[in-house]
């Protein structure tokens, strides 16, 4: 069993997975080298918790083989401790204070190298040391959550929604901390959320998950790259626009919306010429409005493409 | 520190800091409180009556024995604690499956195998504790209401102060045997059932079955790894042993009944325990 830096981080193959005679999970493929920062995305039900439930050993598979830091799901325990994970649940003991949980955790860390009190300043929990977890509010829970997970020196750590009941500052910190640890510490990270616009923002690599199998999967600048860039416009002179454009070969003309905007796809580096097109065959242009690629629009292609 | 280590100071952590745990330790030894001060208040109005009539009977006679008292303040904390115990250990696994805490601990350093078996170990701690106040208790409260010595009638000892202790410590190495086997039992439904509540129900509904349906099983029920155990029910030969110690002579034990209390709960309890971390092991958490 090798935890070695040459051992990447998380490899899946041909993850399978049933509820009964439903397949939620099919041949699921996934690679995480060690130093990334992975983000998992998927429609609700596309199998993003079952997947990941699956990679920490908390549920059988049906199938395939996964190894997380050399280590086997069912055998996670004897990482000691360099595998941890924050859930989309808050996990945590309702009776115990913030710094009691803090510190059963810390009886499960082999080598800590936080204090308790150091994490709740991190996590700006300080001041509910001695709350019960059960009156904290959600954004709280989820703050100590991260806190325990951070006691140790994690390899590998598995976030599931973390972003949940956060408010913007706890999420600008949460941010703030996990690109600190990957580039400081070469914490590699999974993240799994519904938050696109974060992801976008600190991950290096995306895997969007689709009817229980990975559809895309690559870093974040190929993906965007992949992904189209459409212009909003808006003209007095609609008819004749949308004949000039249906001719011009560089543009794809799209659709008129109800507010009367012209959606048109095009690279975007060729806007600027098509709107001199456009006011040199006497159209009018009053409003131009680029939209670029994001991990949200990358994601409606591809959900879209294949309802569930 | 290796993961059973691990996991039973986690545990323990967790125990010291609950109000379950308190509750187990403390409860059967506050009912006996209350039981003795009970006794005690309605035994001197009853001393006082008699004394007004001039009345005396063998049942006053013996009335005042503390080993009498002793013992029925072990047989209703013994009950009490079996079925906080099973109540308890039905509730350890299933409600940290609820609230999500026992995914880190699988995650971190502790095998399934070594998480059950800390739960099992801290059961135990808190039932030995509590046993050992019960006795305490018991005993001061008792011998501070009553007389401990040999029952005598009409200057003729009906049973002497060493044959009592030594049924005592029968019926309660009788009572106590089985408790071990009652966690295990309710460790099992823990990690067979969906939440805490459907836990400590089923482990409940099925521990106060047993207890009614032992009068309906014959010599079958001797089989069952309650069969002495403290029960609701007129079953414990701790019952028989407030009797024997009174003076009573109609008490009857049959001595395979014995034997078969005292081997019948190991092999239960490594049954159960063996199946829950078979399950545990195999099962979504």
């Amino acid at each position: 069993m090798s935890t070695s830096s040459h051992v990447a981080a998380l490899s899946v193959t041909s993850l399978n997975k049933k509820y009964g005679n439903f397949e939620v999970i099919k041949d699921l493929d996934l690679h995480i080298e060690r130093g990334s920062i992975h983000g998992l995305v998927g429609l609700n039900g596309s199998g993003k918790t079952t997947t990941i439930e699956c990679i920490l050993g908390l549920q059988p598979r049906n199938g395939g083989s996964i190894s997380v830091l050399g280590y086997q799901p069912e055998h996670l325990h004897k990482a000691s401790g360099k595998v941890v994970a924050v859930f989309d649940t808050p996990s945590l003991h309702p009776n115990l204070t913030v710094r009691q949980c803090l510190d059963h955790a810390r009886l499960l860390c082999e080598k800590p190298v936080r204090t308790a009190e150091e994490l709740e300043v991190l996590l700006g929990i300080d001041r509910f040391s001695n709350f019960k977890i059960r009156h904290l509010s959600l954004g709280n829970k989820r703050r100590a959550s991260i806190a325990q997970a951070l006691l140790g020196e994690p390899e590998f750590m598995v976030l599931d929604e973390p972003f949940n009941g956060l408010d913007a500052e706890g999420v600008d910190d949460v941010l703030d901390l996990i690109t600190t640890l990957n580039r400081r510490e070469g914490t590699t990270f999974l993240l799994s959320s519904h938050q696109l616009p974060y992801l976008e923002q600190i991950c290096s690599h995306i895997a969007i998950l689709h009817q229980g199998a990975i559809a895309v999967s690559n870093d974040v600048a190929s993906l965007l790259q992949q992904s189209i860039t459409s212009i909003r416009l808006k003209t007095p002179h609609q008819e004749h626009a949308i004949t000039l454009l249906q001719s011009y070969p560089e543009a794809n003309y799209l659709k008129t919306d109800r507010e009367g905007y012209l959606h048109i796809e095009i690279n975007e580096s060729s806007s600027a010429l098509l709107n001199q097109f456009l006011v040199e065959n006497k159209v009018l242009v009053s409003e131009m409005i680029l939209q670029r690629a994001s991990l949200a629009s990358l994601f409606r292609e591809i959900t879209s493409e294949h309802p569930t | 520190m290796n993961g059973f280590g691990i996991a039973l100071r986690a545990e323990i952590f967790v125990a010291l800091r609950s109000f379950a745990s308190k509750l187990i330790v403390l409860a059967p030894s506050i009912i006996v409180v209350l039981q003795y001060s009970v006794i005690k208040v309605t035994e001197t109005g009853q001393q006082a009556r008699d004394s007004l009539l001039g009345t005396s009977n063998f049942d006053s006679a013996v009335a005042n024995s503390g080993y009498g008292y002793f013992v029925d303040g072990l047989t209703t904390g013994l009950t009490m604690l079996s079925l906080l115990l099973v109540g308890q250990a039905a509730h350890s696994f299933s409600y940290e499956r609820d609230v999500g805490t026992i995914r880190h601990l699988f995650i971190r350093r502790i095998s399934r195998a070594n998480l059950i078996v800390a739960k099992l170990v801290n059961i135990h701690i808190l039932a030995i504790l509590s046993v050992l106040l019960l006795l305490a208790v018991s005993y001061v409260l008792s011998g501070l209401f009553w007389d401990f010595g040999a029952i005598v009638e009409d200057g003729f000892e009906l049973i002497g102060e060493a044959e009592i202790q030594a049924e005592i410590r029968l019926g309660l190495r009788l009572a106590i045997i089985p408790i071990p086997a009652a966690i295990a039992f309710g460790l099992l439904v823990s990690v067979c059932t969906q939440s805490a509540t459907q836990a400590v129900t089923i482990a409940l509904g099925i521990t106060l079955a047993i207890d009614i349906f032992k009068g309906l099983l014959g010599d079958f029920s001797h089989y069952l790894y309650a069969t002495f155990q403290p029960s609701l029910l007129d079953q414990s030969y701790l019952r028989d042993v407030s009797r024997i110690v009174r003076g009573y002579s109609d008490v009857l034990v049959d001595e395979r009944l014995q034997q078969l209390n005292m081997w019948v709960p190991l092999p239960a309890l490594l049954l159960f325990l063996v199946a829950a971390i078979w399950i545990v092991r195999r099962r979504k958490v």
